[in-house]
């Protein structure tokens, strides 16, 4: 895919998410992620976490204020131009994400299927690639339930890795995750930013990171009042 | 947008409606205005037209009717008006000469006026002269009422010709004819006006007569008659030839509704069995008059509009002047005769109507047509505005690398940048050797998996067509490499490794001639490319000059060394078998094994930070490859080679298969993992290891001069490779499927599911777990 290199990958513009729909805090939220950054964002609720990444998906209405992605705002767009935007977006969730009745490999390559032209027997190749290089020893092919949650969470980091996506919005697989999947996560974090993605890595707390620290752009903590800038020491 | 997208999020909807409203919605709601503008004037046009033929029509019918009443009038004046002259030449002339003036007069009347027929005069005493045309031509009959001396009356007829001589006489028996009781006579009874008999037929040439009389006193005192036959089958015949439009005709009845003149009188007649009291207007023949009789009876006189069988008519009934007691003209006349015209005028604008509407629908066509293809000119200005920016953007990024002209630094950037602006899935770089002999590659750059490789040499002999096109110096493209008979080897040799079908081929040219060469594979964008491709050929063309120079230079130098032949070091201190079985001497060749079991230990890079800790570690490291040493042997394994931070651990490598292989390589992978944590557990250290078994052929064998080493490939190394790199937890050992179903009666597993793996197809993975 493309690099985009117009301006800010993603912006908030004192963006006021809607309380009764996401439980965010509703004041505004401003930041700015360049193509290539990474920025961190402490969130002690996971679930205030995972309705961030959805403020940023243009998944929560907003009440004032506005969401750009690669300079188009969430809510001007048009469903199908809002879906396929969103397939430029690579996410790792707490929330369960993959459904039952889909086989994992199939839930894997879903996005990929239905956003872009990209030959099935190429997305298999990439996804089992990416499965090794996350420690599975191939593509799953069983149902979610069937294959035990650290590679689930290896599976969640094959998903939102594949088909080279613009913006990761990943919700701390390392926390939960085996140790060994920090290598190979902190690599596809890297590789990802040197081809002009932005990642937005959402953790709980300091010590996830801190292994990636000089590759951290900003760090920023969600708290009641906001959006709060941290500094690095 | 990235060209495997579906949907472009960056194209706005609204730009499609405004595209969808400018291109189809305007057009369309323009030519339906046009279509209802001339619709509109056409049905203007058409009702003013038909109030217009309307009117004209009803002055039409009613000249026509002054017309017809003034003919009838005409022709029925000489019997009313003859019947006043007669009687006053009669009255006042003496009795013994009346019947000289009334000859005279019938006579007269009988040449000139063609519709009289006979001439009547009675008077009171029974006396009856007739004057009247005999059957022969020319001769006028003249007959007398004579009582003869027996009492007997006879006519008595004289006939005389046009000269008025007598050409015979003869007399007929009048029976007891009397005319004083003719309805002629007695109609006039007390009347000194004209007074008319109903039609009736003259039996004698069947001609439909009628009689006029008048009653006046002869100056003797004695009453008569003069009367006046005149035939209506001329009137008839009149309105027979009378044009009413095209196809209109007129009838005359009388307030009884029967016929009195018409077109086809003597039929009707003949069918009403010569009854003038049964002919009336029968709706059967004569529907439309009928109608229009109806419509008189109700409405009185005047235009009528009638329908009769899907057809309008016009009819129109009047009275017709004096004499005619009564008679009333009906005139019908079909719309169409009087509006056809006005209909004409409409078909042809209907016509107008389609021809500009065609002609509306050709220019909304050529309107749509034009502005399709000034969008798409927009765009392809767009596509070659982007291309222009991207391939400034990727020069730009071309300039800036260091040491772009020198031969001796890697210019990656050339083939990155060539990769991207040609959207091509690999870019290649190639470079004749040996004048032209053979082309090495400098570089190879696949967008798809982000990687540089090179060095790949192709010889003329194997490629002749191919380096001939390069050497024509002329760039050319085929969309299937294949099948072209100067690309097909290059195909099969090069592109087919990454199943690439298009080739574009750029030779590169130097001072003295092609160079070399730039290949683009799958080359989406290049029908955009301007003058990248080019002017990065140009680029290459300096670097391979300059190298082709340097190359120049060194060659002497190295001509001046000796080329001293490798020299034989003898048996190494060692080599990476941790451990070898005695076998292995005896292994000269390669060789196929049915049945190895292959072992692969793989530890996590060390962090260390100090001389001392890494002094720790490599003691630690000593211990454990000491622990494998001893457990190899203790299962009479065939060889652990250390490689890195591997191990590979193989048994069962002989040419017939060994049953107890497998199991041997299972106790040592057990004995091995309890080594290892008890190991790293003392040293205070997590388990930094994962263990993969597989199960199956492989080849291998000693490779190399002297010393020879002993190498195993195929799929169970990496099946066992890929266990150990993917096991769920550190300190477990993966095993394959095959593993699981040799061992499963013997070992306890954990299974960890079902996955795919390219190349290799669908496998279940395990974690060995213990001995049962």
């Amino acid at each position: 895919m493309d690099m985009y290199a117009s301006g800010p990958l993603l912006e908030l513009n004192k963006a006021i998410p809607s309380f009764d729909e996401s439980g965010l805090p509703p004041v505004p939220f401003s930041m700015k992620l360049m193509p290539g950054d990474c920025m961190v964002v402490e969130a002690r609720d996971i679930g205030h976490a995972t309705m961030f990444a959805d403020l940023c998906c243009g998944l929560v209405p907003l009440e004032d204020g506005s969401v750009r992605f690669m300079g188009l705002d969430w809510a001007d767009l048009g469903d199908r131009e809002l879906n396929a935007l969103r397939g430029r977006i690579g996410r790792v969730t707490h929330r369960a994400s993959w459904p039952e009745f889909v086989p994992v490999h199939l839930a894997i390559v879903l996005q990929q299927l239905h956003h872009t032209t990209r030959p099935i027997d190429v997305l298999v190749h990439d996804a089992a690639r990416l499965a090794e290089r996350f420690g599975l020893p191939g593509l799953p092919t069983q149902n979610p339930s069937f294959l035990p949650e650290e590679d689930l969470l290896r599976a969640s980091c094959v998903r939102a890795f594949l088909g080279r996506p613009h913006l990761l919005l990943l919700e701390d697989p390392l926390e939960s995750g085996p140790a060994e999947l920090s290598n190979s996560f902190l690599a596809a974090i890297t590789e990802a930013r040197d081809r002009g993605a932005g990642v937005i890595w959402l953790v709980r707390n300091n010590a996830v990171w801190q292994e990636y620290r000089q590759g951290v752009t900003a760090t920023w903590r969600l708290a009641d009042d906001g959006l709060v800038a941290v500094r690095m020491g | 947008m990235s060209s495997e997208e579906i949907i472009d999020p960056t194209v706005q909807h609204d730009a499609s409606i405004q595209r969808v409203l400018l291109h189809m919605v305007l057009p369309f709601v323009l030519i339906i205005m046009t279509v209802v503008a001339i619709a509109w004037v056409g049905i203007s046009s058409y009702r003013t037209t038909s109030e217009g033929v309307s009117v004209l029509t009803r002055e039409l019918m009613e000249a026509t009717q002054h017309y017809i009443g003034q003919e009838v009038g005409d022709y029925i004046a000489p019997s009313a008006a003859g019947n006043l002259i007669a009687a006053g030449m009669i009255e006042h002339a003496p009795p013994q000469v009346s019947d000289k003036v009334f000859y005279s007069y019938g006579s007269i009347m009988l040449q000139k006026i063609p519709q009289l027929q006979s001439f009547y005069l009675a008077d009171d005493q029974g006396n009856f002269t007739l004057i009247t045309r005999s059957p022969d031509k020319d001769v006028q009959d003249h007959v007398r009422l004579v009582t003869q001396p027996g009492g007997a009356k006879v006519l008595h007829h004289v006939l005389f010709n046009t000269a008025g001589q007598q050409v015979r006489q003869y007399d007929a028996p009048a029976g007891d004819y009397d005319p004083r009781v003719r309805p002629w006579y007695k109609n006039t009874a007390g009347k000194d006006t004209i007074q008319w008999t109903q039609p009736y037929l003259f039996p004698t040439d069947k001609q439909f007569v009628m009689t006029s009389s008048l009653r006046f006193r002869r100056d003797d005192g004695h009453e008569m008659v003069f009367a006046t036959n005149i035939s209506l089958n001329e009137l008839s015949a009149f309105l027979d030839k009378i044009k009413i439009g095209k196809s209109g005709s007129a009838m005359i009845v009388d307030g009884e509704g029967r016929v009195i003149a018409g077109r086809n009188l003597t039929q009707h007649a003949e069918a009403a069995g010569w009854d003038p009291d049964k002919m009336v207007l029968d709706p059967k023949i004569y529907p439309v008059f009928a109608l229009g009789y109806d419509h008189y009876r109700v409405r009185g006189f005047g235009p009528k509009h009638v329908e009769w069988d899907s057809r309008s008519y016009i009819t129109m009934a009047s009275a017709l002047p004096r004499y005619s007691q009564g008679w009333i003209l009906l005139i019908a006349a079909p719309e169409n005769d009087f509006g056809s015209f006005a209909h004409q005028s409409s078909r042809q604008s209907l016509q107008f109507a389609g021809i500009v509407t065609v002609f509306s629908l050709l220019l909304g066509g050529l309107y749509i047509r034009q502005l399709r293809r000034t969008e798409a000119g927009n765009r392809r200005l767009a596509v070659q505005q982007s291309q222009v920016a991207q391939e400034s953007g990727a020069l730009q990024q071309v300039a800036v690398a260091p040491h772009l002209f020198d031969p001796a630094a890697d210019a990656l950037v050339l083939t990155e940048q060539l990769a991207q602006v040609a959207g091509a899935r690999r870019a290649s770089l190639w470079r004749f050797l040996h004048d032209g002999a053979a082309m090495v590659c400098d570089d190879t750059y696949d967008r798809t998996q982000n990687t540089h490789s090179g060095g790949f040499e192709m010889g003329r002999e194997e490629l002749g067509k191919f380096f001939d096109a390069i050497e024509e110096g002329s760039s050319f493209s085929v969309s299937n490499a294949a099948t072209d008979e100067r690309t097909t080897r290059f195909e099969r040799l090069v592109m087919r490794e990454v199943s690439t079908r298009a080739l574009a081929v750029y030779p590169v040219h130097g001072p003295h001639g092609t160079l070399g060469m730039l290949a683009l594979e799958d080359p989406v964008m290049l029908p955009h490319l301007l003058y990248f491709v080019e002017l990065m050929a140009s680029i290459a063309g300096t670097r391979f000059a300059a190298q082709d120079a340097l190359e120049a230079q060194q060659k002497p130098a190295t001509d001046s060394k000796t080329s001293a032949p490798v020299a034989v070091t003898g048996t190494p201190l060692s080599d990476n078998l941790l451990m070898r079985a005695d076998e292995m001497a005896e292994v000269t060749g390669a060789s196929i094994y049915p049945s190895v079991a292959v072992l692969v230990v793989s530890f996590s890079d060390p962090v260390v930070e100090g001389n001392k800790e890494t002094t720790a570690l490599i003691a630690l490291i000593n211990q454990l490859a000491t622990q494998v040493q001893s457990v190899a042997q203790e299962e009479h394994l065939f060889a652990v080679e250390v490689a890195g931070h591997r191990m590979i651990c193989m048994a069962g490598c002989t040419t017939e298969p060994d049953p107890t292989a497998l199991v041997r390589l299972a106790n040592a992978a057990l004995k091995m993992r309890e080594t290892f944590m008890g190991a790293l557990a003392a040293a205070d250290l997590e388990p930094v290891f994962t263990m993969g078994m597989d199960f199956g052929p492989a080849f291998g064998g000693a490779v190399g001069q002297t010393p020879t080493v002993f190498n195993l490939w195929g799929q169970t190394v990496s099946l066992a490779e890929l266990m150990a790199e993917s096991a769920i937890d550190p300190g477990t050992i993966q095993v394959t499927e095959r593993v699981y179903a040799s061992l499963r009666d013997r070992y306890l597993f954990r299974s960890r599911g079902s996955f795919f793996v390219p190349h290799l197809g669908l496998g279940r993975a395990y974690t060995l777990a213990a001995r049962r």
